[in-house]
């Protein structure tokens, strides 16, 4: 059983696993890159390492820096965060050959999941509900791939299966254009994935991203605890998240959810998951399975009372879950905006020196973060620098405890996206609920064009 | 290649492997350290402990390895402080920096961040010193938060020298090229 934890990433989620560790009486090692070395948490964890240079490649992606660090430090666990390593599963293979045990899931199921067209096999079979189409790769024969794509009905979505997250797909909206995109996209996914592997599935129009946060033992077990709504995005990047799910129907919610716990429980799952899904006109899409722990997951802790991270450590150490789906309540409505070193029109990166920092508070009101005044956001690693979530008995509660929050909300020295989302909280269709995912960028190309 | 610096912060307790505190380093110390960077995969490898600080690099250490540990300490003498507006290079029109001093012609960053001067590592640099450029091209790529910014010639001119090296960490407003 480990009693010392390498945390393997940095910025706000190294400063929230710290906290988690802590919470349950472990050791910490921070493992931190030469820039990272006057970050607040890596002052507070019992030991720090530098593992190489600023650039993510030489340090946090740097596989044998982070077992060696571990080894030196005696840390017996790594836990990956979100993002780096957290879903390599040739990364999990050499941690656990070092005798260590990685926070996450096994490396069978890691690969399972980032294979697209496996999981959705995996996740038909577990009876959870997919996005029509075939859960097998598409053939060669271009007779045999224009039938299928009649077949699932026109536009359709061409799909690397080494893909997700947004990358590696293209809208066909008629059968003229179902070769070429096929072959760009076989192409593309050749190149990024190293997997020329591509499938078809029936295009949404409309759809919000809902998803379904679980939790799973390794003696069988498993629970889901709630949903999120993700519809707010920008190129794919979540802007702001709420919990639960507004205006959808409760049981369907709960059979879905039940659906995926089922499907971990089938696949072996341990730790903290979340399945990702289309919602459209009443019906759950499954899109794809995120085997780590996700940036969003405040607001799921703040609607069940669960510290999420804690449990992910309790599970990593092989403990029963002691909570039961009974057990997991849904109170009230809880919604995070990720604050980003960014300009809030032009959406250029702004790293840089704050020189002004003051941070809202109060009741239902929750900052993570790891910056302050004095800190340098350093350019080597994505915009965001703290996660503004509130928590309110309604959702027109929380909207208003949000709106006051970002009113507070200051920093200077550095762009921020907290105008934006000061504009955001104001918008009309944001605040009657349940807008698609194409909400935003309408929104902003309305902005642009006045 | 990596290094690994190991640090131990005010909290660390006494029992952590595979040192116990103390004054100094002993010669047993300082033994298993080498042996340990020997058999790792690691370059190099740094050790404070009461203020004494230990550095061990193997012969094959890495050429960049060295330059960025440079680069994290470097100071630079450039004025700080957000770009003044959203041109990518400015040329002899913008008049002296200094008051009373007139510098010559100077691209300068407009934004704070990693500067590429090729288009991937083992491609052609962008631009040579000497070379005439055209207005719209590109000199160099300043890579910020992964978005990559291309700062470009305002007008027709020759480089004269350049600055900075690829894989620098550059300033706002620090200079990156000399034009003539």
């Amino acid at each position: 059983m480990f009693d010392t934890v390498l945390i393997a990433n940095r910025g706000e989620i190294a400063l929230r696993i710290l906290r988690a560790c802590q919470g349950l009486g472990l050791k910490t090692v921070v493992a931190h890159s030469d820039v990272d070395r006057d970050a607040v948490y890596v002052g507070q964890a019992d030991q720090a390492l530098c593992i190489g240079p600023a650039s993510p490649g030489l340090s946090y992606l740097n596989q044998s820096a982070l077992l060696y660090a571990a080894e030196v430090s005696g840390a017996q666990a790594i836990h990956p965060g979100y993002g780096f390593l957290s879903e390599n599963a040739g990364f999990v293979e050499k941690v656990e050959q070092a005798g260590l045990r990685f926070v996450g899931p096994s490396a069978a199921c890691i690969r399972v999941m980032g294979d697209k067209v496996a999981a959705k096999r995996a996740m038909r079979r577990a009876g959870v509900p997919c996005v029509p189409g075939p859960d097998d790769g598409l053939p060669d024969d271009p007779q045999a791939v224009r039938a299928l794509a009649r077949e699932v009905g026109y536009p359709v979505i061409v799909k690397a299966a080494g893909g997700g997250g947004g990358r590696g797909m293209r809208v066909v909206r008629e059968e003229a254009e179902l070769l070429e995109a096929l072959a760009l996209t076989r192409e593309e996914a050749r190149r990024a994935f190293g997997n020329p592997e591509v499938y078809i599935e029936k295009f949404l129009l409309h759809p919000r991203h809902v998803e379904i946060q679980v939790l799973a033992d390794s003696h069988g077990q498993a629970i889901w605890l709630g949903s999120r709504d993700c519809s707010l995005q920008r190129r794919h990047q979540k802007v702001i998240e709420e919990a639960p799910a507004p205006g959808i129907d409760e049981a369907l919610i709960a059979a879905v959810g039940e659906s995926c716990a089922a499907a971990c429980r089938q696949i072996g799952y341990c730790g903290v998951g979340t399945f990702e899904f289309l919602y459209e006109k009443g019906a759950f899409y499954f899109i794809e399975m995120n085997t780590r722990l996700q940036v969003e997951h405040p607001v799921t802790e703040m609607t069940t009372g669960i510290d999420i991270v804690q449990q992910q450590l309790r599970m990593a150490r092989g403990e029963r879950l002691a909570i039961t789906q009974a057990d997991v309540p849904c109170a009230g409505h809880s919604i995070e905006c990720r604050i980003n070193a960014e300009d809030p029109d032009s959406f250029a990166p702004s790293p840089g020196r704050i020189t002004g920092w003051r941070v809202p508070g109060g009741f239902g009101v929750r900052f993570d973060s790891h910056a302050g005044v004095g800190y340098r956001v350093p350019p080597y690693y994505d915009s965001m620098i703290g996660k503004l979530i509130v928590h309110g008995a309604s959702r027109e509660d929380a909207l208003d405890r949000m709106r006051l929050a970002l009113s507070e909300l200051q920093v200077e020295g550095i762009a921020t996206n907290v105008p934006l989302h000061r504009a955001l909280l104001q918008d009309d269709g944001f605040a009657t609920g349940g807008v698609d995912i194409h909400h935003l960028e309408r929104w902003l190309q309305r902005r642009s064009t006045p | 290649m990596p290094a690994v610096t190991r640090s131990r912060n005010a909290s660390a307790t006494q029992e952590n492997p595979p040192f116990a505190g103390g004054a100094g380093m002993n010669q047993e110390q300082i033994r298993t350290l080498i042996d340990a960077l020997a058999a790792s995969e690691l370059s190099q490898l740094e050790y404070s402990e009461d203020g004494c600080t230990l550095r061990l690099v193997k012969q094959s250490a890495s050429a960049s390895l060295a330059r960025a540990g440079q680069v994290a300490g470097g100071a630079c003498a450039a004025p700080q402080g957000p770009a003044n507006d959203r041109s990518d290079a400015r040329g002899a029109s913008d008049g002296p920096r200094d008051a009373g001093v007139a510098g010559p012609a100077e691209c300068l960053a407009p934004l704070y961040g990693v500067i590429h001067l090729q288009p991937s590592p083992g491609e052609p640099l962008f631009v040579q010193p000497g070379q005439p450029v055209a207005a719209g091209q590109t000199l160099c790529v300043i890579e910020a938060m992964k978005v990559f910014n291309e700062v470009r010639a305002e007008a027709d001119m020759t480089i004269v020298e350049v600055l900075v090296r690829s894989g620098d960490e550059v300033e706002a407003g620090q200079p990156l090229f000399r034009l003539g």
